[in-house]
Formats: structure tokens, C-alpha cells, sequence
């Protein structure tokens, strides 16, 4: 992942690490257009804060295959 | 590793059934865990969660249990078995949540009042947790004749339960803290 994909912890503002993704299949049923045609469900990249420990989730971005 | 920060390690007790022999296991393994250097705990009681039935999953989470969840590193889990299987109320609990699980340790404690100590529960327990993103030990805590374990006071009657619990919480401890340094440190790409 690139340094500017990086998620920055909004308690402390330092850069997160990525390490885990989750496939929602839940969510996709409320939003079809989101889902992964390989994977089947809505991927989710969890993010942790090397400082607090907080973690966040957000929806993977699409390969646009410019990084 | 950030070790400014304690390991911290909380005890759900898994069963809301008046007259739960679970309440003097998960009280006993409290303080055992309390007695670690450098590791919080507190006691969860699903009890004192007001979650509703009427609906269920992130829907519906309680704040409170989310935020321990949250700052926990390792959860342990005590639970009975109901016809070789875990409190349905335990299962409405776990599933309030999903990120606060992601790459966190877990160790489950069976208790029964028969001859398995809870084996059942655990094997059956155990696909819930890794689907909930929680990384399962291989010790267990296995309380058989539950009933019979402690004293009117809740005082432990069998010592070799000390002996088994260390082992157990010494393999969740080391868990803890390798899955927070992966959480923190070892990126998935």
C-alpha cells in the first residue's frame, strides 16, 4: 500500500497500519454496485494506530492500478 | 512494540441463567488475570448489557461493551454449555460487534456441570470466534462438575485449576501481545 492510501488515526494523527481486510457481505446487500465481482461481498480494510491502538474500518478502494 | 500501554485483558462471563455456576469460574479467572504484571482486566457480566431482541448485530450495540471490546487485546471467555452448545444470549452479545474483534486474541473457558468441562461448547464456540475476526489459543479452561468446584463463598476448592489457568493465560498473554505488535506494525501488503 502507498504511503498516501494510508489512513491517519483521528485521535492521534499518526499513520495507521493495514493489516487486516473483511469481506461484508451484509452491507452488500444494500449496496450491490459496492461489491467485489471476485470476492462476492463488500471488501473492508481494517486500519490500527501504532500509537492508541484505535481501530478503523473503511471500504477498500479500487485498483486503478496506478500506484 | 508500544508497551506504554498495559495489556488489557477483560472476562466476559457468558451466561445470564440465575443460579450460574459460571459466575464463580469467571470470578476465579479474574483475579488470576488480575494478578499479571503489566495486565488490566475487568469483569464483563452480559447481565448488565441492555441489548435489545428485537433486533440484532452492529444494529444494536451497546456502547459501553464496545468501547471495552475495543481497547482490549485479548478477551476471555467463560462460558457454559446448554445442550452441547453456547448461551443463545452469549451469541447475541459477540455479534453487537466486528471491527473491535479484527487480529485480537481470545482463550475460551468451558464450565458444565458433567464430566467434559465444556469441551462441547468450546469446539462449537470456536468457528463463531475466528468469523468475528478473533484469534483462538490452543489452551482452554475446562471446569467439569462445575457445581461442586467451589464453596458457598465462591472460594476455590481444586488448587489444580491454578496450575491449568497460568498455563492458559500465559499462552493468551504471549497471543496478546504478538497479535498488537502485528496490528500495529505488519502490514498486509
Amino acid at each position: 500500500m502507498s504511503e498516501n492510501r494510508k489512513m491517519t488515526c483521528p485521535d492521534c494523527g499518526v499513520l495507521m497500519n493495514h493489516h487486516a481486510l473483511k469481506i461484508d457481505y451484509t452491507a452488500a446487500l444494500d449496496d450491490a454496485e459496492a461489491i467485489d465481482p471476485d470476492l462476492g461481498g463488500i471488501v473492508e480494510e481494517a486500519h490500527t494506530c501504532p500509537a492508541c491502538g484505535k481501530t478503523q474500518l473503511r471500504r477498500q478502494a479500487a485498483e486503478t492500478g496506478n500506484e | 512494540m508500544n508497551t506504554s500501554r498495559p495489556i488489557f485483558i477483560p472476562v466476559i462471563l457468558g451466561t445470564t441463567r440465575q443460579g450460574r455456576a459460571s459466575e464463580n469460574v469467571a470470578k476465579f479467572v479474574l483475579e488470576e488475570v488480575s494478578k499479571r504484571e503489566g495486565v488490566e482486566t475487568l469483569l464483563i457480566d452480559i447481565r448488565e448489557i441492555p441489548l435489545s431482541t428485537l433486533d440484532a448485530g452492529e444494529a444494536i450495540k451497546d456502547a459501553k461493551f464496545s468501547e471495552t471490546v475495543a481497547r482490549a487485546d485479548a478477551l476471555v471467555i467463560v462460558t457454559p454449555e446448554y445442550n452441547h452448545s453456547y448461551p443463545g444470549l452469549l451469541k447475541h452479545v459477540l455479534d453487537t460487534n466486528l471491527k473491535e474483534y479484527i487480529h485480537k486474541a481470545v482463550g475460551v473457558c468451558g464450565v458444565s456441570a458433567g464430566v467434559f468441562g465444556g469441551a462441547r461448547v468450546i469446539q462449537n464456540l470456536l468457528p463463531v470466534l475466528r468469523e468475528l475476526g478473533l484469534v483462538t489459543i490452543f489452551w482452554d479452561g475446562n471446569f467439569a462438575g462445575a457445581h461442586k468446584l467451589f464453596e458457598a463463598d465462591g472460594k476455590l476448592l481444586d488448587q489444580s485449576y491454578v496450575k491449568r489457568i497460568d498455563q492458559f493465560l500465559k499462552e493468551l498473554i504471549w497471543m496478546a501481545k504478538v497479535l498488537r505488535y502485528g496490528r500495529e506494525n505488519i502490514s498486509l501488503e
